[in-house]
Formats: structure tokens, C-alpha cells, sequence
């Protein structure tokens, strides 16, 4: 990564982007960056807060495919995560100079969007002085939505001086893009490959507090199984079922011993992690439900 | 916003893919005869850029243009990109952006 923006600064622009961008890489960070489930809603679990400030590097397209955050008409979220500050690399396209800013299209090759630079001093003044149409931009700004038309208010538009870092931004894009939507397993990798259908990968992942919540008795083993028999009631093809499923249900789908699921059933039971339904076999999680 | 003519980033192994549409490459150039450049692709094959504008030999030039067959792409635009580019990395770039990373570009 960067440090300082230094790395792309093409001439004027280096005391503003320093200012700006200042003080370390640019990947997001990962402490709170919720990745979309495969099967979820589309608003929910957004990242808040500082993290809408981090920059990202997108293209055009990703922009375009971006979900409209429902309850702030100004904001979108890529890959879960909440998106107002971007950098795009492109051709400047069709530069008007106006009074007070300066408007243009950026072609990134995936796609056109609108861009607007705000001259509020003599130093961004002669910044846009130094590009024009056709050349090849670095614009980093913020991201903002109008009347369902999305468009970028540019913070700085730099000169590509160096050719790779075309390149080079879009292979930010991907890296960001792999960073942010890799699923981070929390649990140890427990689950059994042998045992586990393609979803259980996917599957959702229980939050720290409620992992700690299962019985700390038992060995490495039973506390693996413990949690494999928990996945099995927290996926979400049976969470919702109202009577819950079985043993026999889950030995079948295990595959393993029925005195093993037998004996830590009723740890669970002891624990109150699941709880009996509409009769003695049937049981459902107390903890998701 | 407008993504409805996006360009594929290609390669030459790639653009045979995406014949009769917009697509972006870099060649080296090798030689000009009369308004038509042929370089050297990315994964090292003869390309024919065709319509393209006057760059210095062994500059790296980039083309958006349409992909007429599997050697040759009408130019629309083309940059110079100057004498140092490191066409191993944009190689690298075209077979992910066309690959497994398609829906971030096209």
C-alpha cells in the first residue's frame, strides 16, 4: 500500500493529497466491514461511521452496481460497506470551466460518470488548469446521488503521469474488492470438509458472544462437534422452521455417532442453548432464535 | 452515468473473445506503415491497430477500438504511454478483468 499518497502524486497536487489522505494505507478496515451474505437482504448490516470516510478505489461499473443505502438517500454501500469518499482512474472527458468549478466526464473504460471540482482556492484552480480532455485522471471525491443520478464531487483530479498506475488502480480494485468480500471465518476451522455442503461454508456466522455461550466442558473434539450440531440449527434453511428439527436429523446430515450427538444434545439442552418444541424430538436454537 | 458501452481490457489470447466490440489494449509498437501500427500485445503476439495515431517505435501505445478479428482492432482512441510500462502487470490485469473479476469491469 501507500503511504502518503506520494506514490500517484503527479506534480501540484502533492501538499493537498498529503493533507488530505495523509497517514497511512488506504485499505479499509476490516474490524467492522460486514461482507454481504450470499443470501441477504440488500441494506442491511452496513458498516457505519468512519469507515463511510475511508477511500476506496472502484471502477465506474462497481459505482453503477452500487446498492442505494434505504434510509439516507446519499449514501450506497459496495460489498456491505458503506461508500462516500472513492477514487477513480480515467479519461477527462468534455471539461467545462465554469466560475466556480470546473465539470467533466470520467471514462474508465467500464463506464462514464460525472464529476465536479469545486474551486474554492488558487491551488485547485491550477490543478484543473493542468488536465484536459483526454487525458488520464486521478480523481479522488466523494460519491453522491441526486435524483437517482450518481455522480462525484472531486476532493483532487491529478494528472497520470505514470501509465501503471492505471494499472495499478485497478488492480486496487480487485484487492480491495477480494479484501472486503472474503469470507473471514470467526469460529476455528472446525468444520469438517467431509461433512460440510458447499453452504455450510457460506453459512452465517455466529457472533463471538454466542460462541462463547456453548458448554466449555468436553474435549477439542466434543467442542467441534458442539459447534457443528449449533451450525446445523443456526443455518439458515431450518432457523426459521417453526418445530425445529431432530436428533435423527442432524446424526443424518452429520454423519456422525449417534452417542456423540446424543451425549452433547443434552449438554445443550442442559446449557438451554436449544429447547424442545412441539414434542420430546424436536428442538430449535434458543440462541438465534 | 453511463456504463453502456464499457471496453474490455484484452489481451491477445483474449480479444478473440470479444470480436465486433469495444475493447482496450496496450501493444508495444514495432513498426507504422501507412496509418497502421503493428505492435507486439501484452502476451506477446502481432497485433494490427488500424486508424491508430503516430507513436514512436517501441513506445508502449494504449487502443480503445473495435475488435475486427482475432490480430487487428479499429482504433477510437490512443494514448502513449511512453517507453516504460510494465505490460507484464497489465497482462496479469487483462486475464483477471476478463475472468474471475468480469462483473467489477463489464
Amino acid at each position: 500500500m501507500y503511504g502518503g499518497g506520494g506514490h500517484y502524486d503527479g506534480g501540484g497536487g502533492a501538499a493537498n493529497a498529503n493533507s488530505l489522505f495523509g497517514g497511512g494505507g488506504f485499505m479499509p478496515s476490516q474490524s467492522t466491514a460486514v461482507p454481504e451474505s450470499s443470501g441477504g437482504g440488500g441494506g442491511g448490516g452496513l458498516s457505519k461511521g468512519r469507515n463511510a470516510q475511508t477511500l476506496l478505489p472502484l471502477t465506474v461499473k462497481q459505482i453503477m452496481d452500487a446498492a442505494q443505502a434505504s434510509d439516507d438517500k446519499s449514501n450506497f454501500a459496495i460489498n456491505g460497506v458503506e461508500v462516500s469518499t472513492v477514487r477513480l482512474v480515467g479519461r477527462m472527458l468534455g471539461k467545462i470551466e465554469r466560475v466556480t468549478d470546473v465539470a467533466f466526464t470520467l471514462d474508465d473504460g467500464t463506464g462514464k460518470i460525472d464529476v465536479n471540482r469545486w474551486e474554492n482556492e488558487s491551488s485547485d484552480t491550477k490543478e484543473m488548469a493542468d488536465v484536459n480532455d483526454g487525458n488520464y485522471v486521478i480523481v479522488n471525491g466523494g460519491l453522491k446521488g441526486f435524483q437517482g443520478k450518481r455522480h462525484v464531487v472531486a476532493y483532487s483530479v491529478r494528472r497520470v503521469t505514470n501509465f501503471n498506475d492505471i494499472t495499478h488502480h485497478f488492480l486496487h480494485c480487485i484487492h480491495v474488492h477480494l479484501e472486503l468480500t472474503r469470507s473471514k471465518p470467526r469460529l476455528p476451522p472446525q468444520i469438517n470438509s467431509s461433512t460440510a455442503t458447499p453452504a455450510h461454508a457460506n453459512q452465517v456466522q455466529l457472533p463471538n458472544n454466542q460462541a462463547t455461550a456453548f458448554p466449555a466442558s468436553g474435549n477439542t473434539a466434543e467442542n467441534d462437534v458442539s459447534s457443528l450440531i449449533m451450525n446445523v440449527f443456526h443455518d439458515p434453511a431450518i432457523i426459521d422452521r417453526e418445530d425445529g428439527i431432530t436428533e435423527a436429523y442432524v446424526i443424518d446430515r452429520l454423519k456422525l455417532p449417534v452417542d456423540l450427538v446424543r451425549k452433547v444434545f443434552q449438554e445443550h439442552i442442559d446449557a438451554g442453548n436449544i429447547y424442545n418444541t412441539i414434542d420430546d424430538l424436536h428442538f430449535k436454537s434458543a440462541l438465534n432464535g | 452515468m453511463d456504463t453502456s458501452s464499457p471496453a474490455a481490457l484484452v489481451n491477445a489470447e483474449i480479444l478473440r473473445m470479444f470480436l465486433g466490440r469495444r475493447v482496450r489494449t496496450v501493444v508495444q509498437v514495432q513498426r507504422i506503415e501507412g496509418g497502421m501500427v503493428f505492435g507486439q500485445s501484452t502476451d506477446g503476439r502481432p497485433l494490427t491497430i488500424k486508424s491508430a495515431m503516430d507513436i514512436p517505435v517501441s513506445h508502449f501505445m494504449e487502443v480503445y477500438g473495435i475488435a475486427e478479428n482475432d490480430q487487428t482492432i479499429r482504433a477510437e482512441v490512443c494514448t502513449d504511454f511512453g517507453p516504460n510500462f510494465d505490460a507484464k502487470a497489465f497482462d496479469g490485469l487483462c486475464k483477471l478483468a476478463s475472468d474471475k473479476f468480469k462483473h467489477l469491469f463489464l
